[in-house]
């Protein structure tokens, strides 16, 4: 697990003036499951089909294995990608799209005088359909090896592409939105299936996704990517309770994101009001970024908050009801299972470890004011527009 | 008042398809006419189809078309779908605009598109020419040819240049409609770019492929204005021996052959448009994601083929159609381009056919056999470069101007024994006084050809081309030459003068009698279906031509034929020989087969044109006795071979001075019509 894989070295991606990578430096390491996370035009496809070799970085090194690998062609690359919307083969059936890696032979490395020789060896035909019966039985698709592809649901399409990557044995697999296109329900089938893919065979996955959710539930590491630059690379765990910035906290998860100043070692000022947290190490008097989660908030009447409000709005969203409340003409959001009713007074109680400080960051006061709520999550939760501007930025290779 | 506009729309849509398939439907029955009329049905018969398949030019140019098309269609294919493919590479910007470049030549009038072709061709000749010679002369090792001419190469490249766009336009929605990643899916499973396009491309954009070949074949096929320009002298596609064969008049083959044409064609479209129709099927189930029923029949082969037999089966049929196609074309070029040749440049029904088959029988030399629509024609295509003669049959006027230039090449008389039996008549001719160029071919007269039926007077002046009796019923012929001559010639003057005050006076004459209408065109070969017809009441053209037009003409037609009392030209045809002409040898063997005694009765009876041929002259009546069974009459030989007292009478063109000419030109443009 602690093996190094795949390291990008100051990559740069540029198109005419426009930057889309910006120095990017990352680390992959064997047998984990990575995501880029980040909204569309972040730079985490052209990471992807940089690694694929699809894409070759304006400068900066790829290294696989410790070896220079940016003017290896894609075929050469002991690397598979499961694309967006699939990409399979229209004019074969399953069984043809899962063999196609296969037919086009293995390679074999071999010594000789000192030098690497590389070369294609055909597969035996019993062995590749060996290898594809196996792989569509971890794809659970056995039965369905003479069905056009064009006669499959778009699950089974998906599971026909996973199946055709993998049968290659790759040392990564690449996944580009594997799941944009599916429905909720089966997006969650999925995903708990490519985990278990990923754990039985042992390699490792390089996931894209602009969804947080699937970020946090499947990977091993998340990199959370804007415009063109890692924002922060970490467990989900640190991810979500120790977001680096404004735009981290607000990307992972639901925050209210308030100005503060540090007064001294745990102890941060907002709205004029000092609390007790646990962050060290700041400045004396340093401005920063304060981020509340929404259900680190304890609603209480109003006489023993420590903050007072007015209820603006009320969600019931099954386990919890969303609350937003307005503090003094700022408006945060609360998840609480307790019902207020609009327009009541209420109090609100934080512990210490609600409280997470940030430095100030380019994304300061971007985000974290829950006015424009509804707005915000719409743009979030709308595929299609990601999908098209995606494409636009693969226009223009 | 709803039910009544929908009449009215059904009614307009009924007009329309009525319009513009009631011609086809015409031709395709009367190519099973029995009788030779285009308007009168005499009975069922399969005749004219029988005739084609022995008709040596139909097929002919049957082989030189399946030839070019399958070339070109070939070729065009593969270079428009690796340019489909290079465009959908390229970013937006540049994408949309190349795609609207690659509509402009389909759109472009094919007429541009053939002459600029033509002209382009012609250039990079002459530049050839000036670079094979500078190189033959710097190294003996390699001989480059120095003459270039347009042919059957030409042929395919222009055929292969305007069908490329329609390849483009055919796999363009293909690349489009494709998934993007398809080609970095198969690069990521281990192709390289070339097995990508194979695997994956290729099948994806199959049906764009078949369809844009099926468009650029027919295009190919239905080519005329294109080929007609490239094509140069010696190569004639089915579309150009069509367009020769009806400048006389339309014949019952023609009618066969183009059904023909138009059948294949619409069976080709006809596939081309229920593939699309299955195909679009398709598309939209798998865009509606609904499981396409798998068709039992077509997957059970499909497994059969997906197995390793079927594999082996299907490399063998792909080898086996390779093969048929490329033997197809071999033989095809084998058939058009067999040697040894002789290239031959005459006049529309100037020959009898059958010579030309006796020729290559006895010589086993292929004759390529075209025709000119003038002098004046043929004088210009030879200015361009464009043809590659050997043998050209001009008429006198034109072999001393032909001469003067240094055009043509001394006959060899030592491999022309036959010149022996020229009449004394036809040797020393003012154009060739020395007898160094020419063996003559023909010989006639030009007179006044009138239907009698609607002119009740007895003819004998050239008066009645210029006045008001018969306006609108004259037809002028599209020839300065002969048309100012005959002015000249009644207005009493040389046909030869070059006082540009008599040509000029004589052109008034003839500009004048146009302002009021008198004439109802101007006319060459179309002359002999309108009068044949009875269209027009009153031309002029050569004695031998007004022969095969009585014989031709419609019920209630009763055509004559005099040389006015003023007089008229009368005329030599001779066959000369092309300077650098390729065929030399061959040219010489033709010119004295044709100057035979055999061969000139034989023409003298299917052209009706005098011989100049002594011994064929003096027996061509006997010889018409013993064919047909029945004494010709002498008038109508008299009218063929003009007895010396109306010879007297008319006077042989000579080469006018180059003023002289530029004003016959000048002011032949300046009469329209």
């Amino acid at each position: 697990m602690s093996k190094e894989l795949i390291r990008l070295s100051n990559c740069v991606m540029s198109y005419d003036d426009e930057i889309v990578l910006d120095h990017i430096d990352l680390s992959i390491q064997d047998k984990e499951f990575l995501t880029l996370l980040g909204p569309s035009g972040c730079g985490k496809t052209t990471t992807l089909r940089i690694i694929g070799g699809f894409l070759t970085p304006t400068s900066g090194d790829v290294l696989f294995d410790g070896h220079r690998i940016n003017d290896v062609p894609p075929h050469k690359r002991m690397v598979n990608t499961v694309f967006q919307r699939y990409a399979l083969f229209p004019h074969l059936n399953v069984f043809e799209n899962v063999a196609f890696g296969l037919r086009m032979g293995q390679t074999v490395v071999e010594q000789e005088g000192g030098s690497e020789i590389r070369r294609k060896v055909k597969i035996p035909e019993a062995e590749i359909h060996q290898r594809v019966m196996e792989m569509l039985e971890i794809v659970n698709l056995r039965g369905f090896e003479k069905r056009p592809v064009t006669a499959l649901s778009g699950g089974q399409q998906q599971r026909v592409a996973i199946a055709r990557a993998l049968v290659n044995r790759p040392k990564v697999l690449l996944l580009d939105e594997p799941l944009g296109a599916l429905d909720m329900r089966l997006r969650k089938d999925m995903q708990q299936e490519l985990k278990r893919i990923q754990q039985e065979m042992e390699i490792t996955f390089i996931y894209v996704t602009h969804d947080q959710e699937e970020a946090l539930a499947m990977s091993d590491t998340v990199v959370v990517m804007d415009g063109g630059r890692i924002q922060q690379v970490g467990s989900p765990e640190d991810i979500y309770n120790e977001p680096r910035n404004a735009f981290v906290a607000d990307f992972i998860g639901e925050s209210n994101i308030i100005d503060g100043v540090m007064r001294a070692d745990c102890v941060v000022e907002i709205f004029n009001r000092r609390f007790q947290c646990l962050d060290k190490g700041f400045e004396k008097d340093e401005p920063v970024d304060v981020v509340i989660r929404p259900e680190d908030v304890d609603i209480v009447s109003e006489a023993e908050g420590q903050l007072k409000g007015t209820v603006t709005s009320v969600t019931f969203k099954g386990v919890h009801y969303d609350t937003i409340v307005d503090f003094y003409g700022f408006k945060w959001l609360i998840q609480t299972t307790d019902f207020c009713p609009e327009g009541s007074r209420i109090g609100i109680k934080i512990d210490p470890d609600g409280f997470h400080v940030m430095k100030k960051s380019q994304y300061s006061g971007m985000f974290g004011d829950y006015s424009s709520y509804s707005e915000e999550y719409d743009e979030i939760n709308d595929p299609t527009l990601l999908d098209e501007e995606e494409e636009d930025a693969a226009d223009e290779e | 008042m709803r039910k009544q506009n929908r009449f009215g729309g059904r009614f307009v849509i009924g007009l329309v398809f009525l319009f513009l398939y009631l011609p086809i439907f015409l031709l395709i029955v009367f190519s099973f006419n029995a009788g030779d009329s285009s308007a009168v049905w005499q009975g069922f018969s399969l005749k004219w189809y029988a005739s084609l398949f022995e008709n040596r030019l139909v097929m002919e140019s049957l082989a030189t078309t399946l030839l070019v098309s399958l070339l070109a269609t070939a070729i065009a294919t593969v270079a428009g779908t690796f340019a489909a493919i290079g465009i959908y590479s390229l970013t937006k910007k540049w994408r949309d605009p190349i795609l609207v470049v690659n509509d402009v030549p389909m759109m472009n009038a094919d007429i541009v598109t053939g002459v600029s072709l033509c002209l382009f061709f012609v250039a990079f000749f002459n530049g050839w020419h000036g670079f094979a010679e500078w190189f033959n002369s710097v190294q003996h090792a390699i001989t480059l040819p120095e003459q270039l001419h347009l042919g059957l190469v030409t042929l395919i490249l222009a055929h292969v240049c305007f069908n490329i766009p329609y390849v483009i336009l055919n796999v363009a929605p293909k690349l489009r409609q494709m998934d993007k990643n398809l080609v970095d899916a198969a690069q990521d499973l281990g192709c390289t770019w070339m097995q990508a396009f194979f695997k994956v491309i290729l099948p994806e954009i199959k049906p764009g492929i078949v369809s844009g070949a099926l468009i650029a074949f027919t295009m190919s096929v239905d080519d005329f204005v294109i080929s007609y320009f490239t094509a140069g002298s010696s190569t004639q596609t089915l579309a150009m021996a069509i367009y020769g064969m009806t400048k006389k008049r339309v014949t019952p083959v023609v009618n066969a052959v183009s059904t023909l044409m138009f059948l294949a064609v619409l069976v080709v479209l006809v596939i081309n448009n229920i593939r699309e129709m299955r195909q679009e099927k398709m598309a939209e189930k798998r865009a509606s994601f609904e499981p396409v029923k798998p068709n039992p029949f077509i997957e059970s082969i499909r497994e059969k083929l997906a197995t390793p037999q079927g594999r082996v089966f299907r490399r063998v049929t792909a080898a086996v159609l390779c093969v048929a196609f490329v033997a197809t074309v071999g033989l095809l070029t084998a058939f058009t381009t067999s040697v040894p040749v002789v290239n031959v440049c005459s006049w529309g029904e100037y020959i009898d056919e059958s010579l030309i088959d006796q020729f290559e029988e006895e010589y086993g030399v292929r004759v390529n056999y075209q025709t000119a629509e003038s002098n004046e024609a043929m004088y210009s295509l030879l200015k361009s470069g464009g043809a590659d003669y050997d043998v050209i049959v001009p008429s006198d006027y034109m072999i001393s101007q032909l001469i003067e230039e240094g055009m043509l090449e001394e006959l060899d008389y030592g491999q022309i024994p036959n010149y022996s039996q020229i009449d004394d008549r036809f040797k020393d001719l003012p154009c060739d006084p020395e007898n160094r160029y020419t063996v003559p071919y023909t010989w006639g007269t030009v007179g006044i050809i009138y239907n009698a039926a609607v002119v009740d007077e007895e003819i004998d002046s050239w008066s009645v081309l210029f006045d008001d009796t018969y306006a609108g019923q004259v037809l002028l012929i599209n020839n300065s030459r002969d048309a100012i001559g005959v002015a000249l010639k009644y207005l009493g003057y040389s046909m030869n003068t070059t006082d540009p005050d008599e040509i000029n006076e004589a052109f008034e004459l003839i500009a004048d009698a146009n302002a009021r209408g008198v004439y109802q065109g101007k006319v060459m070969d179309e002359i002999f279906q309108t009068m044949e017809g009875g269209n027009a009441a009153i031309a002029f053209y050569y004695a031998g031509d007004y022969l095969s037009m009585v014989e031709n003409q419609a019920d209630g037609v009763d055509l004559r034929f005099v040389i006015p009392k003023e007089g008229s030209n009368w005329f030599v045809d001779a066959m000369c020989v092309l300077k650098d002409a390729p065929h030399y040898e061959n040219a010489m063997k033709w010119i004295n087969f044709i100057a035979s005694k055999e061969c000139n009765l034989a023409n003298m009876d299917y052209i009706w044109y005098a011989s100049p041929n002594a011994e064929a002259l003096e027996e061509y009546p006997a010889y018409y006795e013993e064919l047909y069974g029945e004494e010709l009459d002498e008038e109508t030989y008299e009218i063929m071979a003009a007895p010396e007292d109306v010879l007297e009478r008319c006077e042989m063109y000579v080469c006018l001075p180059q003023e002289a000419r530029t004003l016959y030109n000048d002011l032949w443009i300046k009469l329209g019509i």
